[in-house]
């Protein structure tokens, strides 16, 4: 009795050991170490720290710091802004996209379904170097086209510049929440569709009454993922910044505590800007599945 | 054939690499890979040092240079650099830095003192204010490259079109600014460059700013003076006038700009023509070089000085000595500073370079002008030689980058931007752990 429960155990740990290891090693120990860096600085004595620096326990005055610095403030605003657009932007899109691929009528399936995923395999520094160019004046040839139209294009401007993100955002990854989406679609019972059709329903109705409700958990799905997406905005900025005078270089909390960590060499600073970014998103994707389970208890 | 050899050579350089880095960076791991060979890994952005590193190679069998073209150094490089040195493995034996970002290195006790390893008997052979901006503390801690003194490029051709004289002071500037803009709206003497604060730095320097300062063991933070808020006041005038524009440089759209005549002139360093040369090929023989615009009129002429950068060894290399030798050499070298002035390095920091280089000659790309002794050589003689930098300047820079920007998006104004970089960048020493306070 007790070999068979020890051996079970073994087992266990055996299957859990791979997984616990990289675990441990590449989420639990960094996350820790960003807590104990965000609680840290160095203090040093001379002009050079010539006394040699030492990592002093300062509590949360990184923290304060962080939230104290009006540009680390206003880059969590600029990306909570950006979210508040975004998200149902590409939710809406993506499911709209996958409903139609999913239409009975609906032909070139497979090409188009392909052709709306292509992007995402194409490397956000690659994707926003493509758009930068169709966005710098003198080389776009959408800008010239606008000009033949009349029409005065300012893709990098201080208010257009984030919305000419979400462009890049919503082309890279709409089509990988379409397929999230149509592979929930595909699981569908097809016996529900023939039922429905029996009793006359419209393709409206098929698709309010059956399919929106059974592919929810993809939606649900896909909307924590393009939130946390959107608040870890950093590579689109990141490439643009050359380009355009409105992205600083803390446009978004990701490039501020990047700023910190490797322009300035505060990897305190930055380690507590991480967390508090970490925090916010967190209570946004929770806030939103607590959301959406009090609706269904409802 | 060739490329699989190349690759098994680097791998098996890789796998030295990480042993020695891993052994604790103990000297006899190298040497008995390599025979005898010094290897040195030296990381840098300069044009041209691949052709002075090769001549190395040939010289000197017994210490191999391998030459790793990175980003500019602020583009991801000290970076690397900062995190290479901080994780104890990783940077390489020696590397390019520029002067501004010595004091961020020597914070980290990232460089080696040169001195003993030669630079004590050589240095005299350096111009004096180079050494003495990679000195502190009394010691040496890199070894003086190029420096980047200023003066105007202007297309002549189109200024004599216009009927303007090369101006000599910012007044005459500003109307050389309105008449250009005034003749073509889609024309500007320059950009205001928003992301790239070094530009404004040194036009601060030549108006007689001081931005840092060393004061026993407290660092001295001085940029909201007169000097610095009358340019920023300066360029505010011709941005809130429409006559500049406000692009950043270095950038495709810029290219694009100075390739198509919209942007007529650059208040540069002596680097900036093969900038220009290279990115702008069909302007080739248009443009010409002129003494810095001044301020005062009748006063002494004043330049300053753009960029600049020395070859520092890093902490931790086993080969320091081998690794001086090179940088010493690399900078002081006839030859190698012939191929390095070729690639457009700057103003070489080596004594009487321009009697004894390549650096003395007429240029095609400025109409035959050879403006290294016409404009430069004078230029470099009326650099402020006082001015110094501080362990934080890149946060000073990023500061005032963000500032600027915000003014051309409309909140603010460039002097804004300068009284904000002042509080920040006391704020910036003191989270350091360092003591700064505000003055001379």
């Amino acid at each position: 009795m007790t070999s068979t429960r020890t051996r079970t155990r073994l087992a266990v740990f055996g299957f859990l050991g791979p997984f616990l290891a990289l675990f441990l090693a590449t989420i639990v120990f960094p996350l820790g170490y960003a807590l104990f860096q965000s609680v840290t600085a160095t203090a040093r004595s001379g002009a050079f720290g010539e006394g040699g620096g030492t990592t002093v326990f300062v509590g949360l005055r990184n923290y304060a710091a962080a939230l104290s610095d009006p540009g680390f403030v206003s880059s969590l605003g600029r990306v909570l802004l950006f979210a508040v657009v975004q998200v149902p932007l590409m939710i809406v899109l993506a499911t709209a996209l996958a409903l139609m691929l999913d239409a009975a009528s609906a032909r070139g399936v497979k090409l188009f379904r392909s052709a709306y995923f292509l992007p995402y395999g194409v490397p956000g520094v690659i994707a926003s170097l493509l758009w930068g160019f169709l966005y710098t004046p003198g080389i776009s040839p959408v800008i010239d086209l606008g000009k033949v139209f009349g029409l005065q294009l300012d893709f990098l401007g201080a208010e257009t510049v984030l919305w000419s993100i979400a462009n890049i955002v919503i082309w890279q990854y709409a089509g990988y929440n379409m397929l999230v989406i149509v592979a929930q679609l595909k699981s569908i019972d097809r016996d529900l569709f023939e039922a429905a059709a029996i009793d006359g329903a419209s393709s409206w109705q098929v698709i309010t009454r059956i399919k929106l409700p059974l592919i929810a958990p993809a939606i649900v799905l896909t909307t924590v993922f393009t939130i946390i997406g959107t608040l870890q905005l950093f590579a689109e900025p990141l490439v643009l910044k050359p380009l355009s005078s409105a992205i600083t270089s803390s446009y978004t909390p990701n490039m501020a505590a990047y700023n910190q960590a490797f322009t300035n060499n505060n990897y305190s600073l930055a380690a507590a800007e991480s967390v508090l970014l970490a925090l916010v998103a967190c209570a946004f994707s929770f806030g939103f599945l607590k959301l959406i389970g009090r609706r269904q208890n409802a | 054939m060739r490329l699989r050899q190349a690759a098994i050579v680097s791998v098996v350089v890789a796998a030295v690499l990480g042993t020695a880095a891993c052994s604790g960076g103990s000297p006899e791991s190298t040497d008995s890979a390599g025979g005898g060979v010094t290897e040195l890994t030296f990381w840098s952005w300069v044009p041209g040092v691949d052709k002075a590193v090769d001549l190395w190679n040939s010289e000197n069998p017994d210490i191999q240079v391998n030459l790793e073209a990175t980003p500019a150094g602020s583009s991801g490089t000290y970076a690397k650099i900062y995190a290479a040195l901080k994780s104890g493995n990783g940077a390489p034996d020696l590397s390019q830095v520029e002067y501004q970002e010595l004091p961020g290195f020597i914070l980290e006790n990232g460089l080696v003192d040169l001195g003993p390893l030669g630079m004590d008997d050589v240095k005299d052979t350096f111009s004096d204010w180079q050494i003495s901006q990679s000195t502190f503390n009394d010691t040496i801690y890199a070894v003086p490259q190029a420096s980047g003194p200023m003066g105007l490029y202007y297309r002549a051709d189109i200024f004599d079109s216009l009927g303007i004289a090369t101006p000599t002071t910012w007044d005459e500037y500003a109307a050389a600014a309105q008449t250009i803009h005034d003749a073509n709206p889609s024309q500007y003497i320059n950009t205001f460059p928003p992301q790239n604060s070094a530009w404004f730095a040194a036009l601060a320097w030549q108006a007689g700013a001081n931005w840092f300062g060393l004061d026993g063991d407290t660092w001295t933070v001085d940029i909201d003076s007169a000097e610095t808020l009358k340019v920023a006041e300066y360029w505010d005038g011709l941005r809130e006038a429409g006559l500049i524009a406000t692009i950043p440089d270095f950038a495709n759209e810029w290219y694009s700009e100075l390739q198509n005549g919209n942007i007529v002139a650059w208040p540069s360093a002596q680097w900036g023509g093969e900038i220009i040369a290279g990115n702008a090929p069909d302007t080739a023989g248009n443009w010409r070089v002129a003494p810095m615009p001044q301020w005062d009129a009748t006063g002494d002429f004043a330049s300053a000085n753009w960029g600049g950068s020395t070859t520092a060894v890093l902490n931790g290399t086993p080969n320091a000595e081998a690794a001086a030798e090179f940088a010493i050499w690399l900078n002081s070298d006839p030859e190698s500073i012939n191929l390095l002035v070729e690639g457009g390095y700057g103003w070489p920091a080596a004594k009487d370079a321009l009697a004894s280089t390549a650096l003395n000659q007429p240029d095609d790309f400025l109409g035959g002008q050879n403006a290294n002794q016409e404009v430069f050589a004078e230029s470099d003689a009326a650099v402020d030689v006082d001015w110094g930098w501080i362990p934080t300047t890149a946060a000073t820079y990023t500061v005032l980058n963000d500032g600027f920007s915000a003014a051309i998006a409309g909140n603010g104004t460039f002097v804004d931007a300068v009284k904000a970089a002042q509080s920040a960048t006391i704020k910036a020493l003191e989270d350091k752990g360092l003591k700064a306070r505000a003055g001379q």
